[in-house]
């Protein structure tokens, strides 16, 4: 192969030999994962000094002037072996703090510095001054939303914890300690794909033009006029200030090739002089240069997740240009593409308080770059690069970015072995959806089916129109805890509140339908307080995370001359009404069914005693429960309740309408919230514990409960129509012995195709044996490097809490060793 | 008890007994295990059901649970809390309890899983059940896109299904029906009429030689492979299904220079070089069930073998021109 030879001259003329890191990558590769990661302030200090400086500013132009001025000022540097330049904090690996609110209190941030961070005296004592900033200001976005929680309704309905976390403050939010990374500021919690080829083909001179000339036609004789005025005034400050940072990084490699003694890292300086005094400001001649570019803006959009939209698709042109010019080949290329995850794995986030950050456990990083798919004319898109991004995560087997095949009839058998042969490497990627599951959740709500085709993944797993759709408000709702107070006529035993409406007591329940029924008027009630949640939570975001950068890469920014949280967007999604729990409440409605109204082999009074009492006493009962069928086992009846609930869920979302017009829509990801989400829930029906996980993502059994192997997994997961959510999660686990030959990966993927075939959405897999994981927790310092899959991101192993940990050791284990 | 000349079950060595609870329910027989995403037993996708029953006793066995017909009783003593819920539902008085955890006799228990149900600890669990070929069609035709997509299909594995060949023979014509490829997992201990009627049914063999030697044969496993061989050749030449051999590689006993060299020649000279070999290691895995099943494990003392010693035999199938692998 044209391909390996490439490598193997890389490789200092190495014998054949598979794909290899070259010592460069080698080199770079072991600075990635540092024993301690340190705590960066800079863009907290420079922001906060902005903002200061100009408060009485509008919101629009308060946020050009900051990323102005911290781009001005921000340290910089480019590190030995690098080819694509641009550090992300001031230090590498370093955790950028707060320039989004106060950090954390005193409990959390030793909690925090106890799990590997550190920082210096002097810095923690300035970072706790600039806390003064947002302290007590009312300047936070939490702080608005509190302020009109009314004690009635909603306030009861935020501390229940039905939306995790339960707030345990108005002021305070889901806690304080809002990291953010990157060179922008962010567009809040956005799940969000920025049309990267309008840096990339044109340039964001082209898009400063733009502004320009909408600004000179615009005319002050209708509503809007000011505000559209001050968005392209921001569109320019900020997109100047990028040009501006690429051209320090022009200065600064050229200043170092004049130090440099080697000619060859000379020559390498050199030309990263040259790149960067070309782009982002210029269209990308070539795929170093594009790289680049692309570098530059995704590290203006960075932030909580920073997907890299269809990345083959639009690198390709550069790619394809230059191979045939001799440029490059493939082999570089693959490196680039490695030195580019690097890159990413700089990039260090942890939100939110303690409780948050278990919810996001591990370092969560969405940073998801699409590969495969078709192309808006329906053709089968792969190309070379598809094959060469997976290549370069074999180079650099990192957690980061995360990488989504979409999977369609024409993908090409090569490209899905390729894939598991990633998968295979027990780094938890790539993972694979559905083309059409997914082109019929955006058609099913009115798009074209040629901008269908186009989409990509913002976050985990949820599907966006890069450039025209983009999600800012998606809740964890903890359905258990509404089943457990349907069981209690409404009343809440956590709070000891009577929160939801009074439906009946479990006890006069004379049918089975009759029960269903009043968890359904709960489930719409608690629904209809999420939406509002969401709501209130879309409007404070809009004025306080409104982001010139992210805004002007949608489509039709200039014209419209908003802000992407102050319109409605091409395609709408602004709010999903996202469950937790689902297949638990599926599993315990299936043993409530059968035990209690079908066999009458428990009555109501006896397993609401025991539920009450956590099982104790009632250890038989709870074995009763605990065989009941269970979803994750192909059984029809359990399969079909929960796709009744979950098209429950979904009709009823679509009856509540978000900010920007348009219905609500829905997603079933529980990310790692099944975990505290479970802490919050009594003991349930299904034979569970109180506290004990949930189970996770949405379409996966509980863990444990699938005992017929994979392919009935799947066949529960196929019951579940879930071309209406715009993302659904199935988590399967392998052990390794499971694919071992080019036979066995080739069997994974008939396994994958069939699930799609059937109506799935998404599969990803762990590959990892269970003793290495029982290992992983007694000795973490010797599996620092050990990867699993946890959502839709993958995790070192032993960054993960306990819980967690706990979880993934449990899922169930397809291991199906040979005769 | 059928015993007309056109019986499948008819003697090929002594002391073989038809299947009582086969002919008696019409086609149903006994099994253990319905082993979905079956991978390494055939093409693709598959579902392999594992009969219960075997007419060999080989030492090394390593699905004990497999060997008799009817249901036998699993004992996990680590999970047992001595709660004794268990001695007071067996209805044949078998279980007592000792030292603080429940004790079978094992001579009078009959499998019939009284115990079972009432263990709160899932210590106990019954190996085996009787199913009727519908049942089983319904469970493997469950899986059907799974085949379809990956060219799979269903094995039947053991015990071996030939020691229970007109339930086997009745699978195999449902699953031909409705177009799912066949797999038959076999040591091939069976009458001439057995196989041949059963064979037009089996898209592939997966045949299982344990030793060369007859004497050593007889000693390992209870009987002469004398009509294990025979029916090798038959099911090539005569009948042309196609065939995998299998060769379970056991320390000590068959991994010998001579008797891998005298396999390797048989099914060089005496069926065909097309017939691939699958060498599959000894592993410790079947260990535990003797210790459920609460037997002695006669190779408790038997590591697997190394990877050295295998390249080694793998290496005298492939200078007989034969395809091996090691693995299945």
């Amino acid at each position: 192969m044209n391909e390996m030879s490439a490598i193997d001259r890389l490789n200092d003329n190495e014998p054949a030999a598979p794909l290899q890191a070259t010592p460069r990558l080698q080199r770079l590769l072991a600075k990635v994962n540092p024993k301690s990661y340190p705590i960066c302030i800079e863009k907290a200090r420079l922001v906060i000094e902005s903002y200061r400086a100009h408060a009485g500013l509008p919101q629009i132009t308060r946020k050009a002037l900051a990323i102005a001025h911290f781009l001005d000022n921000r340290t910089i540097f480019i590190e030995d072996d690098e080819l694509i330049v641009g550090n992300i904090a001031s230090k590498p690996c370093g955790l950028e703090v707060g320039p989004h609110g106060p950090t954390w209190p005193e409990e959390d941030f030793t909690s925090l510095l106890q799990s590997g961070y550190e920082i210096s005296s002097e810095d923690e004592a300035e970072l706790r001054a600039l806390d003064s900033y947002w302290l007590g200001k009312g300047r936070t976005f939490y702080e608005r939303m509190g302020r009109v929680y009314d004690d009635e309704r909603i306030w009861p309905f935020i501390q229940s914890g039905i939306m995790l976390p339960p707030w345990a403050k108005k002021d305070e939010g889901r806690g304080h300690g809002i990291t953010d990374f990157g060179w922008g500021l962010t567009l809040g919690y956005s799940l969000i794909v920025v049309d990267f080829e309008k840096v990339l083909r044109h340039g964001t001179k082209a898009i400063i033009a733009a502004a320009e000339e909408e600004l000179r036609n615009l005319r002050f004789l209708q509503p809007g006029g000011l505000e559209k005025a001050e968005f392209l005034q921001a569109v320019i400050i900020a997109h100047q200030a990028l040009i501006r940072i690429a051209n320090r990084f022009a200065k600064l490699a050229l200043d170092m090739a004049g130090r440099e003694q080697d000619p060859a890292r000379r020559a390498e300086l050199e030309e990263i002089a040259t790149i960067c005094a070309h782009v982002p400001e210029h269209p990308a001649r070539t795929f170093r240069e594009a790289l680049q570019s692309f570098w530059f803006t995704w590290l203006m959009i960075a932030s909580g997740t920073a997907a890299g939209g269809r990345f083959d698709q639009f690198m390709y042109p550069y790619y394809k240009a230059d191979l045939e010019a001799g440029r490059i080949n493939p082999a570089q290329a693959a490196e680039l593409l490695a030195m580019l995850r690097l890159k990413v794995m700089h990039s260090n986030g942890v939100a939110g308080g303690k409780t948050q950050r278990d919810k996001w456990s591990g370092m969560a990083k969405w940073h998801n770059w699409i590969i495969g798919g078709v192309t808006r004319d329906g053709k089968d898109a792969t190309n070379d690069l598809s094959y060469l991004i997976l290549d370069a995560a074999k180079l650099c087997p990192t957690p980061h970015h995360t990488i989504t095949l979409r999977v369609h009839d024409g993908t090409p058998q090569d490209l899905m072995i390729k894939a598991l042969e990633v998968v295979k490497l027990g780094i938890g990627l790539p993972a694979f959806v559905n083309d059409q599951s997914y082109i019929d959740y955006f058609t099913g709500e009115g798009a074209s089916v040629e901008d269908a085709r186009d989409y990509a993944i913002g976050g985990c797993l949820d599907g966006q129109l890069p450039g025209k759709s983009r999600t800012n408000a998606m809740g964890m709702f903890v359905v258990p805890l509404v089943f457990l107070m349907t069981m209690n006529n409404g009343f809440d035993s956590r709070t000891q509140k009577q929160l939801g409406p009074k439906t009946g007591a479990f006890e006069d329940f004379a049918t089975f339908e009759d029960f269903f029924a009043a968890f359904k008027t709960q489930l719409r009630h608690f629904m209809e307080l999420a939406a509002e949640e969401h709501n209130i939570l879309l409007q404070a975001q809009a004025d306080f995370f409104a982001d010139p950068i992210h805004s002007s890469l949608m489509e039709g920014a200039i014209e419209v001359g908003r802000d992407a949280l102050a319109r409605a967007m091409p395609f709408e999604n602004g709010a999903i009404l996202n469950p937790v729990g689902m297949i638990n409440v599926a599993d315990s409605m299936a043993a409530v069914k059968k035990l209690v109204f079908e066999e009458k082999k428990v009555s109501k009074s006896a397993l609401r005693q025991a539920l009450a009492a956590n099982w104790g006493g009632f250890e038989d009962m709870q074995k009763l429960f605990y065989d009941a069928p269970k979803y994750g086992n192909g059984d029809a009846f359990v399969d079909g309740i929960a796709n009744t609930l979950y098209t429950f869920w979904s009709d009823t979302a679509r009856t509540f309408t978000s900010i920007y017009g348009g219905a609500m829509k829905v997603a079933g990801i529980s990310i790692t919230s099944y975990g505290p989400a479970g802490s919050l829930t009594g003991a349930t029906p299904d034979g569970r514990f109180a506290g004990e996980n949930l189970a996770d993502g949405s379409m996966s059994a509980e863990q444990g409960r699938d005992l017929k192997g994979p392919t009935a997994l799947i066949r529960s997961a196929m019951t579940i129509d879930q071309r209406g959510f715009q993302a659904t999660l199935f988590n399967m686990k392998f052990h390794p012995t499971a694919m071992t030959s080019k036979d066995d990966l080739g069997k994974v993927a008939a396994l994958i195709r069939t699930y799609f075939r059937h109506g799935g959405k998404h599969v990803q897999f762990n590959v990892v044996n269970r003793d290495m994981l029982l290992d992983a927790q007694k000795n973490p310092e010797r599996h620092r490097n050990l990867i699993v899959r946890v959502a839709g991101y993958s995790a070192y192993f032993v960054q993960l809490n306990a819980k967690i940990q706990a979880d993934i050791i449990g899922r169930t284990e397809q291991h199906f060793a040979g005769a | 008890m059928n015993r007309s000349p056109t019986s499948l079950v008819d003697t090929v060595g002594a002391g073989a007994a038809a299947p009582a609870a086969c002919a008696d329910r019409g086609v149903a027989g006994s099994i253990f295990n319905i082993q979905r995403y079956s991978i390494h037993d055939g093409p693709g996708i598959r579902t392999t059901v594992f009969f219960k029953k075997c007419r060999l006793r080989c030492l090394w066995c390593q699905n004990p649970e497999s060997q008799q017909e009817q249901p036998e009783l699993f004992f996990n003593a680590e999970k047992c809390i001595g709660c004794g819920r268990c001695e007071k539902v067996c209805p044949e008085g078998a279980i007592t309890l000792r030292d603080g955890r429940s004790w079978t006799d094992r001579a009078r228990c009959t499998g019939a899983g009284a115990c079972v149900e009432v263990c709160p600890q899932g210590a106990r669990s019954l190996m085996g059940r009787v199913a009727s070929v519908d049942d089983i069609f319904q469970e493997v035709s469950e899986d059907a896109i799974f085949y379809q997509e990956s060219g799979g299909g269903v094995t039947l594995s053991g015990g071996d299904p030939l020691a229970q060949p007109e339930f086997a023979l009745a699978i195999l014509k449902r699953c031909k029906e409705a177009g799912y490829h066949t797999t038959l997992d076999t040591c091939g201990f069976a009458s001439w009429h057995a196989v041949e009627t059963i064979m037009p049914y089996v898209d592939l063999v997966l045949y299982d030689f344990k030793h060369m030697d007859p004497d050593k044969h007889k000693q390992y496993t209870g009987f002469s492979n004398e009509p294990i061989l025979r029916n090798a050749k038959g099911i090539h030449h005569e009948l042309k299904v196609p065939m995998r051999a299998r060769y379970a590689v056991i320390p000590g006993y068959n991994d010998g220079v001579e008797n891998a060299t005298a396999l390797a020649d048989f099914i060089a000279n005496e069926l065909d070089r097309s017939i691939p070999v699958d060498l599959l290691p000894f592993h410790k895995y079947g260990g535990a069930k003797y210790q459920r099943l609460e037997r002695v494990d006669e190779l408790a003392d038997t590591s697997p073998p190394s990877e050295a010693a295998l390249t080694a035999l793998r290496d005298i199938f492939l200078s007989r021109g034969l395809t091996a692998k090691v693995g299945g």
